[in-house]
């Protein structure tokens, strides 16, 4: 695994400091959205469908702080809409790395470039850009519907490993991809020299325009199996190793879904990352007024069946690693010995 | 009142006849992704995006981006007559399949033979 040392002893004394207080339940990450604007319209997607002034909205800096503060977590995701849209998208991420907070940009990275080379980014140890890339050239181009998206942000990549920056890749897996070629695109990404990569299968949004390709939890098992099952010693994973033998049907967790709360222009999105069930107006109102047991794989709802995405479990696999001396063992011996 | 299919809400103008059914007026309009057009008992309008609405509180209410822009407004469900699905459902479109028609109308010109 890939994780840097101080991040994971950030995120360790946290997560030991959570259960020391008997916090049951409390977030790791915060999915902070700024703005719902995109300049890609990808067929997964279910983010952007929204009136235009709607998508003409950003978050203040001040709001996007507020929110980091009042739920405390030691790691920020800044997904979207297109985060390099925001206007004080170079400030914003200033303001959190003074914070010490561990910034993931996650970003197409189409107009990475122009925004490195107009020197509104600093590298820091604190700042990493997630690339998003489903895949070689033309399974991501055809994901995000748009040819020639994948050479900009391999090219973006060089940028801004050149420039020193911290980089990783996020991918989106769908029903159709193949481990084989996946496993291609682990080598490719390992030899351009990205720091680590995070894998996910996709969620079925139901306002994302394409509605037949979502993974269901027996075909996320076969691809996960077949494509790590002998993972390369090269290829780095930037998350939890738990949650890659999750996906491969090794544990079976149940979901965190406060373990990444989502904030965005509306407020506090009820209940996660992924479903729309209402807005709270707080941090505080979000924990204590949704009612959790109506969420996830075992409490039956049908939205939550086949849902596997790392917003959910990657927190659930983060806390059981330190919540046993199985999670533990199994924790260090996948990251020392790189077998999932 | 009769509740139109999931897919064919724009253009909606229900007639809302109880609470019970403008609570699911509401609720259709949540889901909704365009703007719709709040009619109030006194007859006034808003026309925005519904973002949020609470049920389940004393006073339950909605909450609503005006289309002109500023910060979202929040109207009683008590003060509500109905809400017309006015504007664009966004969630409706057909980009995907545009773009693999656009796709594949690529290929094949790609493998036809030169003349």
């Amino acid at each position: 695994m890939s994780v840097p040392l101080s991040q994971m002893l950030t995120v360790t004394t946290y997560v030991l400091g959570q259960r020391l207080r008997g916090r049951r339940r409390y977030p790791l990450v915060l999915m902070l959205e700024p703005l719902y604007r995109c300049n890609l319209a990808c067929a997964g997607c279910g983010k952007i469908q929204y009136p235009a002034h709607i998508l003409r909205k950003n978050l203040s800096v001040e709001q996007c702080l507020a929110a980091v503060e009042e739920c405390g977590v030691p790691m920020v995701s800044i997904p979207g809409g297109e985060p390099l849209m925001y206007p004080d998208i170079g400030r914003l991420v200033k303001e959190l790395v003074a914070r010490r907070k561990y910034v993931y940009l996650c970003t197409n990275a189409i107009l990475l470039k122009e925004k490195l080379e107009a020197g509104i980014f600093t590298p820091s140890k604190y700042l990493s850009f997630s690339v998003h890339l489903d895949g070689l050239r033309e399974e991501h181009d055809e994901t995000v519907c748009r040819e020639g998206v994948y050479d900009q942000a391999v090219e973006a990549i060089r940028e801004a490993l050149r420039r020193g920056f911290r980089v990783t890749t996020n991918s989106t897996l769908f029903d159709g991809t193949s481990a084989i070629r996946m496993q291609m695109f682990f080598d490719e990404m390992m030899d351009l020299g990205v720091e680590g990569m995070m894998l996910s299968p996709g969620y079925s949004y139901a306002k994302a325009p394409d509605q037949e390709h979502f993974l269901r939890r027996q075909k996320t098992h076969e691809l996960f199996s077949k494509m790590l099952e002998n993972p390369k010693k090269r290829w780095k994973f930037n998350q939890s190793p738990l949650f890659l033998q999750f996906l491969m049907g090794k544990w079976d967790f149940e979901c965190t879904p406060w373990g990444m709360p989502a904030y965005n222009i509306f407020g506090w999105q009820r209940p996660c990352y992924l479903l729309q069930e209402g807005y709270a107006a707080s941090f505080k109102d979000l924990m204590e007024k949704t009612a959790w047991e109506n969420y996830g794989h075992k409490s039956g709802n049908e939205k939550c069946k086949d849902c596997m995405v790392h917003c959910g479990y990657e927190a659930t696999a983060v806390d059981f690693t330190f919540a046993s001396f199985k999670g533990l063992k199994a924790a260090a011996q996948a990251t020392l010995t790189g077998k999932l | 009142m009769t509740v139109q299919p999931e897919a064919n809400l724009e253009g909606w103008n229900p007639e809302v006849g109880d609470a019970t059914a403008l609570a699911e007026v509401i609720e259709r309009a949540f889901d909704y992704r365009g703007d719709v057009t709040i009619v109030r008992r006194d007859g006034s309008e808003i026309v925005g995006y519904l973002f949020n609405r609470d049920a389940t509180v004393a006073q339950p209410f909605v909450q609503v981006f005006e289309q002109q822009g500023g910060l979202p407004l929040t109207v009683l469900y008590a003060d509500i007559h109905t809400v017309r699905f006015t504007g664009r459902d966004t969630a409706a479109g057909n980009s995907y399949a545009a773009w693999l028609r656009s796709r594949e109308a690529a290929k094949a010109a790609r493998s036809a033979p030169d003349v």
